[in-house]
């Protein structure tokens, strides 16, 4: 950290023009100064090492559940054994960015309210956008820590075989849309609040209805929806609403998502869509990870806006 | 000279209670202005008016020429801030603690690393350049924030009870600071609610009550303005004379309001409320002298800044 030669060679200088977008996020004072208070000394290590530890358990307990049938790589009971250690990697990368990513932020702005330093900084030249974007950085980069460490563990699923390119990019995909639009969450929670107490049940309760709570309503509406229609001749125009406004439901979720996509992937064979038969013809349907891709950076955009303009308020009181 | 920092009209009201009245200030460039007030008299939201954190309900406020509410960044790069109440960050060191605020100063970083050095060297920081700020002391504590103030050389520093909470050798160090930053033509405006803290150091006062400024202008203006009367005390060779007789004839001197009658304890001291200048005083003198009284001393007594603080607030309560 003292050692500040690495950004005075020439050579960083020489292409300070091309890089002045990425080092803009990575001098950012506040990025810089919340990484350095977290990433200092054993405890940063030692979570990492505890995660990996906890992964590594994970992984291996899947492994054994399957690996009974396991003839050897690229059969069909090792592709089994591949699909469920991805699916367990990913069960841990989406409760890190719905639980972890979203607490870390939750405190962001309220903790400074609390310390009694917000004040101190909202005289300094900091703008708002900066303050806000140094927050979100800091936290995710943790998060995305997290997921990156998690990828040499989720990469044994490729020994097994079972697992094609197309699923992982989408996947990882969806996680870092997910971790950027619930961080926000957390943030617009912390600038709203005032304690972080508050911030934190706050963020939590909505995490959990985003991410469990949504599903359950789903799933009532779909068995309300059955029971009514049974024995009824179903308008074509009804059942397409109910499977498009299924689908678009699905998206605001991220494991329906996820599971969602990666079926159709596996059944029909289509990333974007495809066509079903439907007792009346056919129908175009859609895979939900592009418009779950689309809600949540809107979301991220609003929660953005909402935030600066909350820090940048002029006190009342 | 131009003022610096000017308040005009400015109220502060949060529902029925009025924090700050109708305050209309001017500070000199180079002042060093001390805001004295009791607890809750409006001197915090005063502060939190000119620093750009609050909105005050009407009235209008500049520093350096520029307006609070419509360029606050031109005030933010003009001013440092010192709160009465601030937290530090845990995890971090005094150096970093600097680095912090300067990179939120937009100070470039190849910069920050001889100026942080030289800051802490003027607060006397340097050998816990490295400590964690946790770690420091409470006048520390006082001293980084000031040395956090003048990151950006700063034209107005405004520091909101910087002595409180410290202990006596720590307000000392805090008020020789203040002198060197005065020195370095720094426009100083400060608030305490213990009146000896400031009278040696400021060049300008304000007195608020209960949201009022009920008193504003330089020391020697308020001490020399605001007693109508000078105290004169002339000491007489005990036993020399008949001291109620030689009082008798001092009331009848031009400039001589009254002669209060001696004290317990003291029966050959009198002490006279004179409302001349400085030639009619001379001239009491000569003539006493002239009169062949027993004359050990003769002089005025300074009033200080309790006395007008005093004067003015018993006033304001009167009023």
């Amino acid at each position: 950290m003292a050692d500040r030669s690495v950004n005075s060679s020439p050579i960083a200088q020489s292409d300070s023009g091309r890089r002045s977008a990425v080092s803009g996020l990575l001098t950012n004072p506040v990025t810089v100064k919340e990484l350095r208070s977290r990433m200092r000394g054993r405890r940063a290590f030692a979570v990492l090492t505890l995660y990996l530890l906890i992964l590594s358990g994970v992984i291996t307990v899947v492994y054994l559940a399957y690996s009974g049938n396991v003839a050897g790589p690229g059969s069909s009971a090792a592709r089994t054994a591949g699909k469920g250690l991805f699916a367990a990697v990913l069960a841990v990368q989406v409760f890190l960015v719905a639980f972890i990513g979203p607490t870390f932020t939750a405190g962001a702005i309220s903790g400074e309210r609390e310390r009694q330093t917000f004040d101190l900084l909202r005289t300094t030249l900091l703008s708002a956008e900066s303050f806000v974007l140094g927050k979100l950085i800091s936290a995710l980069s943790y998060v995305f820590l997290l997921v990156l460490v998690s990828i040499p563990l989720q990469s044994i699923a490729f020994l097994l075989g079972g697992l094609s390119l197309t699923e992982l990019v989408i996947s990882q995909l969806l996680i870092l849309v997910a971790a950027v639009a619930y961080a926000l969450y957390g943030l617009w929670c912390s600038a709203a609040m005032r304690t972080t107490l508050a911030a934190t049940v706050t963020t939590f309760a909505g995490m959990l209805f985003v991410t469990f709570g949504t599903p359950l309503l789903a799933g009532m509406v779909t068995v309300l929806g059955t029971t009514f229609t049974i024995g009824r001749v179903i308008n074509p125009l009804f059942e397409a609403l109910a499977l498009y406004g299924g689908l678009t439901a699905a998206a605001t979720n991220l494991p329906a998502t996820l599971i969602l996509s990666e079926s159709i992937f596996l059944s029909e064979d289509a990333i974007f869509g495809f066509t079903q038969s439907t007792a009346t013809g056919t129908i175009w349907l859609f895979s939900p990870w592009p418009l779950f891709i689309l809600f949540h950076l809107l979301a991220a955009v609003a929660l953005y806006i909402l935030i600066v303009r909350r820090v940048r308020r002029v006190s009342d009181v | 000279m131009a003022a610096l920092i000017e308040l005009q009209g400015i109220t502060k009201r949060y529902g029925d209670l009025t924090a700050v009245e109708d305050l209309t200030l001017s500070i000199e460039e180079g002042a060093v202005f001390g805001f004295i007030g009791p607890n809750g008299a409006g001197k915090t939201t005063t502060m939190r008016i000119l620093t750009t954190l609050l909105r005050p309900t009407s009235g209008q406020a500049w520093v350096a020429g520029h307006s609070v509410a419509a360029d606050p960044k031109a005030v933010r790069r003009a001013i440092g801030y010192m709160p009465d109440f601030f937290g530090v960050y845990d995890d971090m060191k005094v150096w970093e603690y600097l680095d912090f605020f300067a990179a939120c100063y937009d100070i470039p970083a190849a910069t920050r690393k001889g100026m942080i050095d030289d800051l802490l060297a003027l607060v006397d920081l340097g050998p816990k350049r490295d400590a964690y700020v946790e770690t420091l002391s409470r006048g520390m504590k006082q001293r980084l924030c000031l040395a956090r103030t003048l990151t950006h050389d700063p034209q107005v520093l405004i520091l909101d009870e910087p002595a409180s909470g410290l202990d006596p050798r720590a307000r000392i160090e805090m008020r020789e600071l203040l002198r060197a930053l005065q020195g370095m033509g720094k426009t100083i405006f400060f608030s305490s609610h213990i009146l000896s803290e400031v009278a040696d150091i400021c060049t300008q006062i304000g007195i608020i009550e209960h949201g009022r400024l009920v008193a504003a202008g330089s020391v020697a203006e308020m001490i020399g303005g605001l007693r109508a009367h000078r105290a004169v005390t002339v000491r007489l060779v005990p036993g020399a004379a008949d001291v109620a007789e030689i009082a008798l004839w001092l009331r009848g001197r031009p400039g001589v309001a009254a002669v209060a009658e001696p004290a317990e304890g003291e029966a050959h001291t009198l002490r006279l409320d004179f409302s001349g200048d400085d030639a009619a005083l001379s001239a009491l003198l000569a003539y006493i002298v002239g009169r062949g009284l027993p004359v050990v001393a003769f002089g005025e007594e300074h009033g200080d800044l309790e006395d007008v603080f005093m004067q003015v607030t018993q006033r304001a309560e009167a009023a």
